[in-house]
């Protein structure tokens, strides 16, 4: 064939045409499509049938469905979360933890799976036998050498739990009196109790009330149970009630609020006592208080200390104000004053507590409904928590075992005393708690664990705590182990519930109560008398289910969960003299320390530094997922994992700063950077830093997300309590010469 | 409005009091854990980051002490268009990958479909559609958890908030097993109306008389976001504060407040 220009266009022309009619191309295409849309590393979950269980999540006392999917290759998997409206706490809704609550369990990088033994610098892996051998071996050792007070258990205190009653038998048995419980508002709130009224058990009760004073309290940032929180936030809103909320910042609580008292950091418990004032001057107090032994006394103290024009420019809210909040107050049948925790997720400071509980009792509202009220008790409970002889029938200990058991409420004093060696130990044993991260003095804690030669950590994530440990003995999520959930901090009602195991994923985890238990098991041939009378925490269940009057089978078909209705019997005074003390000794111990705090604070080139708690970035003892990660905005994470800490614009004006401006946080115990953020919500001369970030643990979506609110946190210790307090830290804020925009 | 007729179609939407709104985020991340939303190392790149739901908050702009905040929970809001007008993201796909499903409402979106143009992303008003820039890894037993009845996504394709389409579907199966010709209003619900521990965003369907989110969309009170853009959307919030409605219709000041 001659190949000449016509043949040229003719062979051109049936190319195009030839393609137009050719299936080729779009076949083409469409298998390119295809192809750059099945990329294998997509994952496709098997399906297979979905059950729902009902579960109760003990850190968030949420009730929760689980559904678990059964599928035929990969086995039972659970693949969400959703509220359970039948929960007695809450009306069906969860919170962000909740519903990332599959995401953490499975993250690998956050969940221990199997237990960890560090030896001469090198983490492997073992059996939970040989772990538990390990840690055996190490406590009997101590024992059998009469070392016992040289082992210290640093846990969480919750005091109706299971594993709380478990860890107080265990540490009598073994005979130290090392009991370091993370500090707490509701040890707060039982001290103060106990001191003014004789009664430990103390619950607000909000549920009924109509006119709520919160002296700082976070309400919508994580109070008690945050979903019953916000049931009842709801039913305030449609029955009419006035919630008052009193706070710097205009947090989420203080926009929600009818009224917000924007005071001066740490004034609040001057402005409750104010508010008593005018209450008493005006002849309206209740009998509580009139009764009481040094009522005239109390009454010339507060006119002297607590006029409202001086606690007006005190705490700078207007007069007009703090009258009509206490003449509210007063005036209606249903009020209540609360007090604790803290913003800074701190356990509160006493000063408050004793305010707010005075205000109550000078309105009279004790064992009222909608006022303060006694939480009745279950009847394994018992009033003394170093009188062990508690529910468990046959497992008494023996009065020889009763070991005076320190329950030391300041693990930072403690921490003090045994790196300058007042203190000898060889064996901290940490039971589920994280004090390298979250709380004050996290280098102190850090500096603690590397000194102590063994160190103990049970617990569910390979956190910064567990990272420094020895052994790290893996305890079990809520979803695959038995367990209860116990009471949220100052609720009305007595609250008891048990979960159940859903799933296993690892043979090597165990419940913390499994690992006391065998702990026990493993010392307990020392002290012959002194075994349990069950062999696991479900037994342990059981037998506080029955004492309590219950079938423990028939329970858990209903999906247990007990509660006791809020107590208005009379509220019977319990203190030696029978009449409402009002702590004046106290009081003039704590006046004139203020001063000395404020004097530290008002210092030239200081501000003030709190936190800022959030549901989104969870609490201190929830670590957060990259879910809740996903949920921060820009205002408190921003590009490139910066902190963004909020600052009213009048702070920084005059030090010249700029919004956005990268800056040292500079305490007298170390520094953090972040980048300012200007907000007209936040006091001038106050620096609010979100609190939940900064974790230095689990890999790659959740490492070095932000900075640890707490790396900056100094601490001090109550003159009074001994407890530890840090509501306010004094800090510096230094130029670093580098400004970013973050919105 | 244009939903206040009762009509024989289905028309499924939201009801979101922002008075009761906390801005805790489990509506957001049940909304994730739902619907198999990924997670890059980098969740502060905001242009990448996916959030079907996302919270805004919002402040009424005054000085210290005047200040206060409010939450605006913001999911495709499921245009319908009025007057002449389209729904944005619909008219605008040249792939058929987004529909409007004339007997939900719903707006749809097939991943598989998407050839990844973008086109919907930049019509949508409401910043509601997210594009796959990078492939989601799901490493370290992330995978685990996924939802077995919804996709994950690739790169290169357009996702947003489809009102959990796939409980509609099951909805609707159980709904014909039980012989009936209704789907019942606590039969199909969002992941983010179950999981509001405050029970601010109610779902339903707004033409259906015996659906909640029939009698709150006639509160006085509830308005729609771009509402002079003819969208027609399904997705209502409520609000007795007057600085909320102002700050969430989009009201410039010299404007009248619509009251």
């Amino acid at each position: 064939m001659n190949w000449d220009r016509r043949a040229f266009i003719k062979f051109a022309l049936g190319a195009v045409a030839g393609l137009h009619v050719s299936p080729l191309v779009p076949k083409l295409m469409d298998d390119v499509s295809i192809w750059t849309q099945n990329w294998s590393w997509v994952p496709v979950s098997e399906k297979g049938e979905v059950r729902s269980k009902t579960s109760i999540n003990p850190r968030t006392l949420t009730g929760v469905k689980v559904k678990v999917l059964n599928s035929r290759v990969s086995g039972k998997r659970i693949i969400g979360l959703s509220g359970d409206s039948s929960f007695s706490l809450g009306n069906g809704g969860l919170l962000a933890s909740d519903a990332s609550v599959p995401q953490k369990f499975y993250y690998e990088n956050m969940k221990v799976t199997t237990p960890v033994i560090r030896k001469k610098g090198v983490r492997g892996q073992v059996s939970a036998d040989e772990a538990l051998e390990v840690v055996i071996d190490r406590l009997r050792d101590l024992k059998q050498s009469g070392k016992s007070s040289r082992v210290a258990f640093f846990a969480d205190y919750n005091c109706q739990s299971i594993v709380n009653e478990l860890l107080v038998r265990f540490v009598s048995m073994y005979g130290t009196g090392h009991l370091i419980f993370m500090p707490s508002a509701e040890r707060m709130l039982e001290l103060v109790g106990e001191s003014m009224f004789g009664r430990k058990s103390l619950g607000f009760d909000l549920e009924n009330s109509q006119y709520i004073i919160s002296f700082g309290t976070p309400f919508l940032e994580g109070y008690g149970s945050p979903v019953n929180m916000r049931k009842i936030f709801v039913d305030w809103k449609n029955v009419g009630a006035t919630f008052v909320q009193i706070e710097p910042r205009a947090s989420i609580t203080a926009s929600q609020a009818d009224i917000w008292l924007p005071c001066k950091p740490g004034k609040e418990g001057v402005l409750a006592y104010a508010m008593a004032n005018l209450i008493v001057q005006e002849g309206k107090a209740s009998s509580f208080v009139k009764k009481a032994k040094d009522f005239d006394s109390f009454r010339k103290f507060l006119s002297e200390n607590y006029d409202l024009d001086k606690v007006s420019y005190e705490a700078d809210v207007p007069v007009d104000e703090i009258k009509k909040v206490a003449r509210g107050f007063m005036e209606s049948s249903k009020a209540v004053a609360v007090c604790g925790p803290g913003n800074s997720s701190d356990p509160g400071t006493l000063f408050n507590f004793m305010a707010v509980l005075t205000l109550n009792a000078v309105k009279g509202n004790l064992g009222e409904p909608g006022g303060l009220v006694v939480r009745e008790k279950f009847s394994w409970e018992n009033s003394d928590r170093a009188n062990l002889d508690l529910s468990f029938g046959n497992g008494t200990i023996s009065a020889k075992e009763k070991k005076e058991i320190r329950n030391n409420f300041n693990m930072y004093a403690f921490a003090k005393e045994v790196l300058e060696d007042r203190i000898k130990i060889d064996t901290i044993v940490l039971v589920d708690c994280n004090p390298v991260y979250s709380g004050p003095r996290t280098k102190m804690m850090e500096k603690l664990l590397k000194k102590v030669p063994f160190v103990v950590s049970v617990s569910e994530c390979m956190d910064e705590t567990s990272k420094l440990a020895d052994v790290v003995l893996p305890k079990a999520s809520f979803l695959e182990c038995w367990g209860d959930a116990v009471t949220p901090y100052a609720s009305a009602r007595s609250f008891y519930s048990v979960h159940k195991p859903l799933i296993r994923e690892s043979l090597q985890v165990k419940s913390t109560g499994d690992w006391i238990i065998g702990l026990f098991d493993g010392i307990c041939d020392l002290e012959k008398d002194s075994s349990l009378s069950f062999r696991s925490v479900e037994e342990a269940l059981s037998l506080r289910i029955s004492n309590m009057g219950d079938d423990f089978e028939k329970s858990l078909k209903r999906e247990i969960w007990l509660q006791k209705n809020a107590s208005y019997d009379e509220f019977d005074i319990k203190t030696g003299t029978g009449k409402v003390n009002l702590l004046l000794d106290v009081l003039y111990k704590k006046y004139s320390r203020m001063s000395d705090v404020e004097n530290l604070i008002d210092r030239d080139s200081r501000v003030v530094m709190m936190g800022i708690p959030s549901l989104r970035t969870g609490s201190v003892n929830v670590p957060m997922s990259p879910y809740q990660l996903k949920i921060l905005d820009e205002t408190t994470l921003a590009f490139k994992d910066r902190l963004i800490v909020e600052v009213n614009p009048s702070t920084v004006y005059e030090l010249g700063f700029e919004n956005g401006e990268m800056v040292r946080i500079i305490s007298a115990v170390g520094e953090i950077r972040a980048s300012l953020h200007f907000s007209n919500g936040v006091r001038p001369g106050v620096i609010f830093v979100p609190i939940g970030l900064g974790h230095t643990a689990f890999g790659l979506y959740l490492k070095n997300k932000g900075v640890n609110f707490f790396d900056v946190v100094d601490v001090y210790t109550d003159c009074v309590t001994g407890l530890p307090e840090w509501e306010l830290t004094p800090v510096n804020i230094v130029k670093m010469g580098e400004v970013n925009d973050h919105v | 409005m244009s939903s206040d007729s009762v009509s024989t179609n289905s028309r499924y939407g939201m009801v979101i009091d922002l008075d009761k709104c906390t801005g805790c985020g489990a509506c957001s991340v049940a909304c994730m854990s739902e619907n198999n939303i990924g997670v890059l190392p980098d969740e502060t790149d905001k242009i990448r980051s996916i959030t079907w739901l996302r919270v805004y908050q919002i402040d009424n702009g005054l000085p210290y002490p005047q200040t206060r905040i409010a939450f605006i929970p913001r999911p495709c809001q499921h245009c319908a268009g009025s007057k002449g007008h389209h729904t944005p993201c619909v008219s605008v796909c040249p792939a058929t990958a987004t529909d409007r499903d004339g007997q939900t409402g719903i707006v749809s979106q097939v991943p598989t479909r998407c050839i990844g143009c973008r086109y919907c992303v930049a019509a949508c008003p409401y910043h509601a559609r997210y594009f796959n820039w990078f492939d989601v890894s799901w490493p370290e037993g992330m995978d685990r958890p996924l939802n077995p009845f919804v996709s994950a996504r690739m790169r290169g394709v357009v996702e947003k908030c489809t009102f959990c389409f796939h409980r509609y579907q099951q909805a609707k199966n159980k709904s014909f097993v039980n012989d009936s010709s209704e789907i019942l209003e606590g039969d199909y619900q969002t992941a983010c109306a179950e999981a509001c521990p405050s029970r601010a965003i109610v779902f339903g369907d707004l033409n259906n008389i015996n659906h909640e989110v029939f009698k709150l969309k006639k509160n006085p009170n509830v308005f729609r976001l771009l509402e002079r853009l003819n969208t027609d959307t399904a997705v209502y919030y409520m609000s007795k504060k007057k600085w909320i409605r102002r700050k969430a219709d989009n009201y410039l000041p010299n404007e009248k407040d619509g009251d």
